[in-house]
């Protein structure tokens, strides 16, 4: 380990070390040498996100179809000196000269979620190395309107570390499966992240005054010689450059037997629900002894196991009302003030399988991988393995709508089977208004759907195809037959190449995809 | 696992899935064909292409890993769902109970030796307490052509089951060593396997899947009689097993 080698009052933590610990004379950053081929600097490449996408523009769906999305392709040299806070817009220049190869890429980067805060602000992303880096949108300048709020690392901090259970002789891994924000009520902004196991409350905080003239120590820190002081004065608060921390709040565990695969913040803001394969526990925020079982499906006899917990999440107005989805294809209402277990469901949402397309692999398919209410709380969508469908609260026996995602694997399955990629967990998310919704896909490919035109777009996330100031064109895959000039077809399909995390800007038409261990933001376009 | 269907060469398994999707539309014709159909055929080969990839993932395991307890259930359930469909191809034999995975329990299995006894597996059948209808007998003389066929039948299939559940409680029940002392087990007995045994997240099939992991030493569970009175077992069959087991 090699200590970050900036003076404490300059580093602005972005050289990725652990939680920052005050020093007056060294930033006391340790930084992880990672086995890194890129050499640059004194920052090993795998410690910051090796790409990330300047903000420019894109159009939505909402937009007549014609393919005008554009995006600027920007690579980030991970030179502590480009990622300083200062407002300076020459060091912000575009530095393409460093090309982050894939081979190369250090699993460890995977992104592992992507989650905008309540207010868009602030973007964070977790990865498989059990780091969090959060990104904040700069502040739009009146002098250059045309340069949209684009994101900046803001902080950078290792949430989980990796940790043997010795009980049982296993490694529990340090990814971080999900990111949820707090809303912010003070100065301090707070999230929740968590792995397999443990759940933690990280607050992240800005300091830009230090205080000066203290009497028993010297500007270094070092104890005076009491014989020396002549006289007294009290110590002032000075300006310095900013500097923002992430302190770890509190830290929630030894509640899960199983895997962890979501968290969900209450609408009251003080307590949040965890949830593993077979238990959702409801915390407080404040408390981190103790934690409620709501909901516990573990069966008396575990060989007669044949359905898990696969996400769960709060109703977003309902403080009593959650809903949480299955293996199998299900999902379920709970009112928590109907019993303290909510083990009887207050709705019960399922499809009746359609009994022609029944094949061997029909459980798998419908087994949902993600459940996502509706910024109006009227809705609820879920996404299975080749579908997303939008599920109307008060219509159980079937969705509202259903959107084919990819069906073009629908012949594929055996193939897919075979080399595990039946078991992708992909995300999906709406919009601030939602109309529109999307979800990842193979080969880099992320679809979106728009609820009231019905019209969806497939669109690609990778940098062989965005030079910068590039339009996005939309994708086809074409299923059979003849290829068009610009289709791919399905055999060409990359199937390492998932995008598994998306999410949306609360607000505005902005949107960050994760490609493996790249991370994309698009824009709308402006006018 | 990243890097896995990178550009594959999907041979087999495509073949498998363009037949399956060019007979759907040729249901009809075939209608006039005695015994299957081509895609009845193609359907039975890619259960039989299922059951052998569900098989081999249940049995490949990480040491020192946890399992995923969705992916370990989702499987089972699939190994279930073939399970059924075997069975109801109009198999009369008595079949494995209906839980797979709660077989083999030390005391059961040795009262039931002789029963599994690859040595008596043929010719013995009426000596056997357990009533082997007229239907195996010709499945199984079936099953002694050339096991590369891959004819999957019904009975035959069903059998090959509940063998390949036995065969995983043979090679890990240490106690019965000197009675398979014929069968190469010896790549089983690693420290690594009795380590998995240990924390109980190794067994695919057999016992438990996953874990008890509340209790910790949480015996096995009793099987019922029935999934031990296992059908007539061909010697070819349990080669076949074991290939598929062992991957040699």
């Amino acid at each position: 380990m090699t200590k970050c080698s900036k003076d404490a009052l300059r580093c602005d933590n972005s050289c990725g070390g652990d939680n920052c610990v005050k020093q007056r004379t060294k930033c006391a950053l340790l930084i992880k040498s990672a086995a890194s081929t890129a050499g640059i600097g004194a920052v090993p490449a795998s410690r910051t996100v090796s790409c990330w996408m300047r903000p420019e523009v894109w159009t939505g769906p909402a937009s007549p179809p014609s393919p005008s999305s554009s995006l600027i392709c920007r690579y980030q040299d991970p030179e502590p000196a480009d990622l300083s806070m200062e407002e300076e817009s020459d060091t912000r220049k575009i530095n393409n000269s460093f090309l982050r190869d894939h081979n190369y890429a250090t699993e460890a980067d995977i992104i592992s979620t992507v989650e905008f805060n309540s207010s868009g602000e602030l973007l964070a992303t977790g990865d498989k190395g059990g780091r969090v880096v959060v990104f904040q949108r700069e502040q739009e300048s009146k002098s250059q309107p045309q340069r949209r709020g684009e994101y900046n690392v803001y902080s950078t901090f290792q949430s989980h570390e990796p940790e043997f259970d010795y009980l049982k002789s296993l490694e529990i891994e340090e990814k971080i499966n999900k990111i949820k924000w707090l809303p912010q009520q003070n100065a301090a902004y707070f999230l929740l992240s968590t792995n397999d196991k443990t759940v933690k409350l990280w607050k992240i905080s800005e300091r830009d005054k230090r205080p000066e003239g203290y009497n028993l120590k010297d500007e270094d820190g070092r104890i005076k010689d009491p014989s020396t002081i002549t006289s007294l004065r009290v110590p002032v608060l000075q300006p310095m450059d900013l500097m923002v921390e992430a302190t770890a709040r509190r830290v929630f565990s030894n509640a899960h037997t199983y895997h962890i695969n979501s968290i969900s913040v209450n609408s009251d803001l003080q307590t949040f629900i965890s949830t593993d394969d077979l238990r959702v526990n409801l915390w407080n925020l404040e408390i981190t002894d103790r934690s409620f079982n709501i909901v516990d499906i573990k069966p008396a006899n575990m060989e007669e196991l044949t359905e898990v917990i696969t996400s769960a999440e709060f109703h977003p107005q309902q403080c009593h009302t959650f809903a949480y989805s299955s293996s199998k294809g299900s999902i379920r209402l709970c009112d928590m003030r109907q019993a303290a277990l909510c083990d009887k469901h207050c709705k019960y949402f399922e499809e009746p399988e359609d009994p022609s397309t029944r094949s061997f692999f029909s459980e798998i398919i419908s087994s949902i991988s993600d459940v996502k209410f509706s910024h109006n709380g009227r809705y609820l969508m879920t996404r299975d393995y080749l579908t997303v469908k939008v599920w109307d609260l008060q219509m159980e026996n079937k969705p509202l709508e259903t959107y084919q995602v990819h069906d073009y694997l629908r012949g594929k399955l055996c193939s897919l089977y075979e080399n595990d990629c039946i078991f992708d967990k992909f995300e999906c998310v709406w919009n601030g208004s939602d109309s529109v919704i999307m979800t990842g896909s193979y080969n880099n490919f992320f679809r979106m759907f728009d609820r009231n035109t019905k019209r969806d777009v497939t669109l690609e996330a990778s940098r062989e195809n965005s030079k910068p100031r590039a339009i996005l064109k939309p994708r086809k895959v074409c299923v059979g037959g003849k290829r068009r000039k610009d289709e791919i077809s399905v055999d060409s399909l990359d199937f390492s190449k998932k995008i598994l995390h998306t999410t949306w800007h609360p607000h505005e038409n902005i949107i960050a995809v994760a490609a493996t261990n790249n991370l994309y933001i698009f824009q709308d376009k402006v006018n | 696992m990243l890097g896995c269907g990178v550009k594959r060469k999907w041979s087999c398994l495509e073949e498998l899935e363009v037949e399956a999707e060019q007979d759907g539309d040729e249901g009809g014709e075939d209608e006039l064909l005695v015994g299957p159909s081509r895609s009845e055929m193609s359907r039975l080969q890619q259960r039989q292409v299922v059951l052998g990839l569900c098989l081999e993932k249940l049995q490949r395991y990480q040491v020192g890993m946890e399992l995923s307890l969705r992916r370990s259930v989702l499987l089972i359930n699939t190994l279930r769902q073939i399970q059924e469909d075997m069975r109801s191809d109009g198999v009369g034999t008595c079949s494995p109970d209906v839980h797979p995975d709660s077989c083999i329990l030390r005391d059961d299995f040795r009262e039931d030796m002789p029963v599994t006894c690859p040595g008596c597996a043929e010719g013995d059948g009426d000596n056997l307490s357990l009533s082997p209808p007229a239907s195996p007998e010709s499945p199984s003389q079936e099953a002694n052509s050339p096991p590369d066929q891959q004819k999957p039948l019904p009975a035959a299939t069903v059998s090959a089951f509940s063998d390949a559940v036995n065969a995983m409680g043979y090679l890990s029940d240490f106690a019965l060593d000197d009675i398979f002392e014929d069968i190469d087990t010896s790549m089983y007995e690693t420290s690594d396997l009795t380590s998995a045994w240990a924390s109980g997240s190794l067994w695919p099939v057999s016992v438990s899947l996953w874990a008890d992991e509340d209790v910790k030493m949480r015996p096995p569970a009793h099987s019922s009689p029935g999934s031990l009175q296992s059908c007539l077992m061909d010697l070819n069959e349990l080669d076949h097993i074991m290939e598929i087991l062992v991957k040699s």
